[in-house]
């Protein structure tokens, strides 16, 4: 008995001592700010606090954190969900409309500088309702990378047109060397159904456009390359993605995003090869954009800070400073002859610029994206028709836009 | 405890009766317990109750959300006629399936010979043996199933070995795309009698049974499957003997020698006296397995990623894809749903051996 109420009172007195330190508030003179991000590269962490601490040093009223996170998009969730999300964040222009809509983003566009610098596609993709949300902090085009010792050894040239490149991953099929790496992956295949002139929706996101003889014929180009055997899946050939069979040499054509580059140069130095523009398909040139912006939350506790560091981030200043370390590309048109003197070879991707798609679908859509792969990757195997994968898409997504 | 102390008692008219003293005693024992099973499994499973009757999309406050009602649990019955949500519920319904047919009697009877033999006293090395099998168990599944994405590379170790094998014995192999190959085993089993889905006959092709063929839904697990289900045995096979082994030492030493005076076989004493001893642990063992390969997630996350072709989606991983993509509420209700169907064989489970377990 005596030793209960002992023990009562020893447990009341730890919940009273608990409840009591309340954390005490601290005189705020200069704003704290959390930039949270993901982590792409060590050079490329480095080179983004380097750029934090310059503006750390010039602005001793605005104090930034660098904040790298792992598993990003849980961790945006949760601190969105919870209330408290952090100051400026990076947004996918894939994650983007699902932002919008639920919304937690702050239209910050038109209290930014000179806006109109960023290429139009660019500035479309974190577009919504009439309104430029945040400002693309860089951005990757896909190119077609070639294996230059095997062009030559064949006495090819890089292809230009899709016939080309068929023509090619024919001859380079040999000794155990295949022409092309194609992924059963929708954001590959995606850039041909564009070159074929068609089209995944309509423009409103109402109804799928998928089913048309354009599609088919991306398509079918596609996946024929794989079934008349000039072209392996990465798991194919034991590797985990389509840069990494390019650098082993085990193919000699890849289409893939400019981070290939600094990958290849740092894990194949000696791989002889260059980059040129997708090729053309029947209705021209296409390509895609990936990209990403420096978002404000809608909850910003300073949403006036915020902007603008955002605003040093992406001005022509700030993004020189982050791109100059060549492994994205600026989104400012400004810029653009500066660093194509930096990195020559690097063109052919920021040429994408002029006539790239974005990626970037409507919240629900990842069911349809995850149909479009299973049905390239049975239809690669044979176990489905061009026509009837086309329509399954289309029936699939018809329903997801229906329901939205 | 019952006595009361003196000092505290009578002056203040405050007393309590020794029953309730003692109950309070309990209770605050159990506190502690009791607050962390509150705060981390109770209410978070009572808010994703709630959640799941909302559209919640995991980016906004939760409060936010709106009540849809019954609508996302129709949506995964297909109650609304719309097929795309079904469709993929039912797809991951046959993929745990197949995945919990192959894993939990294989694991079983795994475990069980392992413990048998590791309980021998003229083994030697035994307590290596241990070690070693239950060794994968301790060991983080994100690493194991990493290694296992390198085992199963297709330049990788089992490939070697098995073309090795293959080359000794002057067959021809060519290797496997384990991590990647879609076809149905079943599918792989039936081509070798030349059926396959351009001769199958219509009625298999052509019927239609909640979004799947009954051709497709025959397919049994893909290869990539099977090399998860593999993992799986190897990972979870080290615990369920350990369990064995503690049930066999409990075996008393007396029952097997009272046999072996009545003159019992060694494969009598086994069928006659280990087996029904180990029944209940049995039984344990086999629910913890079901359990647990209803719920199988990390390797799929680690390895497949649902992929190649949608053979490895299973509930788990549907649950986490929708929670992840901006539609949590569907989550959440799927999430039930699967509680449900644990729940569902974990009772009939109890039915149907329940009684044997009393004796």
């Amino acid at each position: 008995m005596n030793k209960t109420f002992r023990f009562l009172a020893f447990a009341i007195a730890i919940a009273l001592i608990a409840v009591a330190a309340v954390p005490s508030a601290q005189a705020a003179q200069t704003v704290n700010l959390v930039l949270m991000g993901w982590s792409s590269s060590p050079s490329e962490n480095e080179r983004l606090q380097k750029i934090v601490d310059d503006w750390n040093a010039a602005n001793p009223d605005i104090q930034v954190t660098l904040n790298q996170v792992p598993d990003y998009d849980t961790t945006l969730q949760k601190s969105l969900a919870g209330g408290e999300p952090p100051d400026v964040f990076y947004v996918d222009s894939f994650r983007f409309l699902d932002l919008v809509r639920a919304d937690a983003l702050m239209p910050i566009g038109d209290k930014l500088t000179d806006i109109e610098d960023f290429y139009p596609a660019l500035r479309n993709a974190f577009t919504a309702n009439g309104q430029f949300y945040c400002p693309p902090k860089d951005f990757s085009t896909l190119a077609l990378q070639i294996n230059t010792e095997m062009f030559e050894a064949a006495g090819l040239s890089a292809p230009t047109t899709w016939e080309e490149m068929r023509a090619a991953a024919e001859k380079l099929t040999k000794d155990g060397v295949y022409g092309v790496v194609v992924p059963a992956d929708f954001a590959r295949w995606i850039a041909f159904l564009y070159g074929a002139g068609g089209s995944v929706t309509d423009d409103e996101f109402t109804k799928m456009t998928i089913n048309s003889p354009e599609a088919a014929e991306a398509l079918k180009f596609y996946t024929d390359l794989y079934i008349d055997g000039f072209a392996k899946t990465p798991a194919d050939l034991g590797v985990g993605w389509a840069g990494e069979a390019f650098g082993k040499g085990l193919v000699a054509m890849a289409f893939e995003g400019n981070w290939i580059e600094p990958y290849l140069k740092d894990q194949f130095p000696d791989l002889k090869h260059k980059a040129v523009e997708l090729p053309a398909g029947p209705a021209g040139k296409a390509t895609m954009a990936f990209t990403v912006c420096y978002a404000v939350p809608m909850k910003a506790k300073n949403p006036d800070a915020a902007i603008k560091f955002v605003d040093y981030l992406t001005g022509a200043q700030g993004m020189k400073a982050w791109t100059d370390l060549g492994l994205a590309m600026p989104t400012r048109a400004s810029l653009r002859q500066g660093w194509l003197e930096k990195f020559p070879n690097l063109e052919p991707y920021l040429n994408g610029a002029e006539y790239a798609r974005k990626w970037q679908f409507v919240p629900g859509f990842q069911a349809v994206l995850d149909k479009v792969n299973e049905q390239l990757s049975l239809v690669m195997s044979e176990n489905q028709t061009v026509s009837g994968a086309l329509a399954e898409i289309e029936r699939v997504g018809n329903e997801v836009l229906a329901s939205r | 405890m019952a006595v009361a102390a003196p000092s505290l008692g009578n002056q203040g008219g405050f007393r309590l009766s020794a029953k309730a003293q003692e109950r309070l005693a309990g209770f605050t024992f159990i506190l502690p317990a009791l607050i962390i099973i509150i705060a981390f499994i109770f209410l978070p499973l009572l808010s994703a109750f709630l959640i799941s009757f909302t559209n919640w999309n995991g980016l906004q406050p939760p409060t936010e959300a709106a009540g849809v009602g019954l609508a996302n649990y129709a949506r995964i019955f297909g109650l609304d006629g719309t097929t795309v949500v079904r469709d993929e519920f039912f797809v991951a319904i046959k993929n745990t399936f197949y995945y919990t047919l192959g894993v939990v009697p294989t694991q079983t009877i795994l475990a069980l010979v392992l413990a048998f033999i590791v309980n021998q006293q003229f083994l030697r090395f035994r307590g290596f043996f241990r070690v070693a099998f239950y060794f994968p168990s301790i060991t983080s599944s994100i690493v194991i199933a990493t290694i296992f994405l390198w085992l199963f590379n297709r330049n990788g170790v089992i490939n070697g070995v098995i073309g090795g094998v293959a080359n000794f014995l002057g067959l021809q192999y060519t290797p496997v795309t384990w991590i990647n190959d879609a076809n149905g085993i079943i599918h792989n089993f039936l081509r070798l009698f030349g059926l396959t889905a351009r001769t199958a006959p219509a009625w298999m092709t052509e019927t239609n049974v909640l979004g799947q063929t009954i051709w497709q839904w025959i397919s049994g697990p893909s290869v990539t499957m099977l090399a998860i289900m593999l993992l799986a045995i190897w990972t979870t096979t080290g615990t369920m003997m350990l369990i064995f082994l503690a049930a066999l030492q409990d075996i008393p030493r007396q029952l097997y020698e009272a046999a072996s005076v009545d003159g019992a076989t060694r494969w009598q004493q086994f069928r006659l006296i280990t087996v029904p001893m180990l029944r209940p642990t049995t039984f344990f063992v086999l629910t913890i397995g079901l359990i647990g390969c209803f719920q199988v997630f990390d390797q799929i996350y680690v390895i497949s990623q649902g992929n190649p072709a949608g053979t490895t989606k299973t509930i788990a991983w549907i649950v986490f894809r929708n929670l992840r993509d901006s539609q949590a509420g569907l989550g959440a209700a799927l999430a039930f749903v699967l509680f449900v169907i644990i729940a569902i064989f974990t009772i009939f489970q109890r039915r149907l051996v329940g009684k044997t377990v009393q004796q």
